[in-house]
């Protein structure tokens, strides 16, 4: 008999934390007003407060805690996909989270000992950044945290719960609880960014439409030496681990993500202790492998999925807005994107350079994206987990077929990955809108010039510069919009796919906002003033 | 979605389908068809049609609506 395993733990993480500071409210006879005030500073809030600060908004953050993560080190998203980290780069910390992360773009999916399909993202990529990066959340959220108090234009407010919210006329009232006392403030725009449990949401009453799966996982992040690729493994029935599914991915700080599906009716406490996952681990790893466990969670899926993110002057962003499983990555960078989408409709209307209508359009764009999220990351599940014995002989058939041909492997569903999602047609966007990726332009990029300030960019494809500089001087002060002339041959043009002498509007979060096939100071006017609603001048 | 008849040789695809369940249990059997529905879905290849031979299929449990 041998000597039974002794299991080990990484030291913990040690996390930063930030002073709270009694604000002027706490003394102030009146509610003091501000722009934007954010609640939670998660990966939706802080991506938000970044792009407002960039865009010369001082936005009010509220955390209930002082510290990034979530109690403490565990991780919860771990893949950032490039749509957030061409956000990322626009507001300075992409460099940051490429040389801290992991940079992967190949996907293996496993039956038992043998692969079924295989992908590789960067075949449909254009883009200076790659297709996905690993990093534990609150890595990101650090980053986040550093760069908006390196930018000096946002009001981090820690240990400041929000304890009610009331639309008013034209603004919104806010009581927030502090270590020092209660205050109100008064909001133009109030953002719940407090995430899936958010209690603003419960307490304005709005109804989020749960559900909640009975598939069992437990994650094992953990440290060992043996090297693996750098790819994104699934293994939809692995021998190591009775026939059920396990994720292998690799992360920041030589941490490996272990993600067991287990018996639904486990029970929670017993698979994750530390003997027990250690075993799981012994069998997936073989013997003689030295690892150490970063952190062990049990967790059951849940979805929500609000019908309205905009109530009054209140907007759901991220995950109290709408939360999907977590299979493709579709979680956090969602709530990044709505942030994103967010951002600069908001920058714009309080500088009257947008009407407020523009808001709903962050509606009307958000919501059908995460409806997609959610039928997409539903298929999934009804894959890896089916629900009956129909759906199980299906299931088998598939991946016997996809040992054979290559059109069953791509049916093989563990997790279709996060892409920017396209917008529906609309009456801001007449062709609907597609994101455009980061591509090289002019000796920069396309989010670096984006980054230079709030406006849309109409690349000109094949004009001549002066054309360009003329249009540009005949609509300049009436719009954020600057024209750029582009040449027919270079990726920008190809990528976006405009035909010469024809105009491609973009959108300051780089989505194609219209297609201008014969641009003139009317044309491009009457397509500003749809994408900003603006009243058509008389 | 068709409905005439458009299988060239109707019995010798009914005897092949029947001779290819010889000798299998009823889940090697499900397994069976299962992976017949797959190759063949990928044979017509048009979404349309394929989900009106799922609606078809399964409408075809209860009994015919009455032409009056």
């Amino acid at each position: 008999m041998s000597s039974p395993e002794i299991w080990k733990f990484a030291p913990a993480y040690e996390l930063p934390s930030w002073p709270f500071v009694a604000p002027p409210d706490l003394a102030s006879a009146e509610p003091i007003r501000y722009p934007v005030v954010i609640a939670g500073g998660g990966l939706a809030g802080l991506t938000l407060a970044c792009d407002l600060a960039l865009r010369g908004i001082r936005a009010v953050v509220l955390d209930d805690d002082d510290t990034v993560g979530v109690r403490g080190a565990s991780s919860r998203g771990i893949c950032y996909a490039q749509k957030s980290l061409e956000i990322f780069e626009r507001l300075g910390i992409y460099e940051r989270i490429r040389a801290k992360g992991i940079t992967w773009s190949v996907g293996r999916t496993l039956s038992g000992d043998d692969e079924i399909y295989s992908f590789n993202l960067q075949d449909e990529s254009c883009s200076e950044q790659p297709p996905f990066i690993n990093l534990q959340q609150f890595y990101l959220e650090w980053y986040l945290v550093e760069r908006i108090l390196e930018l000096c234009a946002t009001d981090l407010r820690w240990k400041s719960r929000v304890l009610r919210v009331d639309n008013d006329d034209g603004h919104a009232l806010v009581e927030v609880e502090t270590p020092a006392g209660r205050y109100v403030l008064e909001a133009d725009w109030f953002i719940d960014a407090t995430g899936a449990s958010s209690s603003i949401r419960e307490q304005m009453g709005i109804e989020s439409h749960p559900s909640r799966s009975t598939d069992r996982w437990c994650i094992t992040d953990v440290r060992f030496k043996k090297p693996l690729p750098v790819e994104r493994w699934t293994w939809i029935d692995a021998p190591f681990n009775e026939g059920r599914a396990v994720w292998q991915h690799f992360m920041a700080d030589n941490v490996w993500r272990l993600d067991y599906q287990m018996d639904e009716r486990a029970d929670p406490q017993a698979i994750s202790r530390p003997e027990v996952a250690g075993e799981r681990l012994r069998a997936q790893l073989g013997p003689g492998v030295e690892f150490e466990f970063v952190w062990i969670g049990p967790y059951q899926y849940r979805d929500h999925l609000l019908e309205t993110f905009r109530v009054g002057r209140v907007v759901f962003v991220g995950d109290s807005a709408h939360v999907v499983c977590p299979f493709g990555a579709r979680g956090g960078n969602n709530g990044i994107q709505d942030a994103a989408n967010l951002g600069w409709k908001l920058a714009l209307v309080l500088r009257g350079e947008a009407g407020v209508d523009l808001v709903d359009s962050y509606h009307a764009e958000r919501h059908p994206a995460a409806a997609e999220n959610l039928r997409v990351t539903t298929r999934t599940t009804r894959f890896l987990a089916p629900r009956n014995a129909a759906e199980r002989r299906i299931r088998t058939a598939l991946v016997s077929l996809a040992r054979r041909h290559e059109f069953a492997r791509r049916l093989a569903n563990t997790g279709r990955m996060a892409q920017a999602n396209a917008y529906p047609p609309s009456r801001w966007l007449p062709e609907g809108g597609r994101s455009v990726q980061n591509v090289a332009v002019d000796g920069a990029t396309l989010m670096r010039g984006l980054g230079e300030s709030t406006r849309f960019v109409g690349f000109w494809v094949g004009a001549g510069a002066p054309e360009a500089a003329a249009l540009g001087s005949a609509l300049a002060g009436r719009f954020p919009l600057e024209i750029r002339a582009i040449e027919a041959s270079t990726l920008l043009a190809r990528h976006l796919g405009v035909a010469s002498g024809s105009m491609a509007l973009v959108r300051p979060d780089a989505y194609l906002a219209a297609t201008i096939e014969r641009p003139d100071a009317a044309t491009v006017a009457e397509a500003m003033r749809r994408a900003l609603s603006l009243e058509v001048a008389a | 979605m068709k409905t005439e008849p458009n299988i060239p040789d109707g019995d010798g695809f009914y005897e092949a389908w029947l001779d290819a369940h010889e000798g299998l249990d009823e889940k090697e059997s499900g397994e069976l068809d299962a992976r017949l529905v797959l190759l063949l879905a990928n044979q017509i290849g048009d979404q349309q049609v394929l989900l009106d031979c799922i609606a078809a299929a399964r409408a075809a449990r209860d009994p015919p609506a009455s032409s009056s």
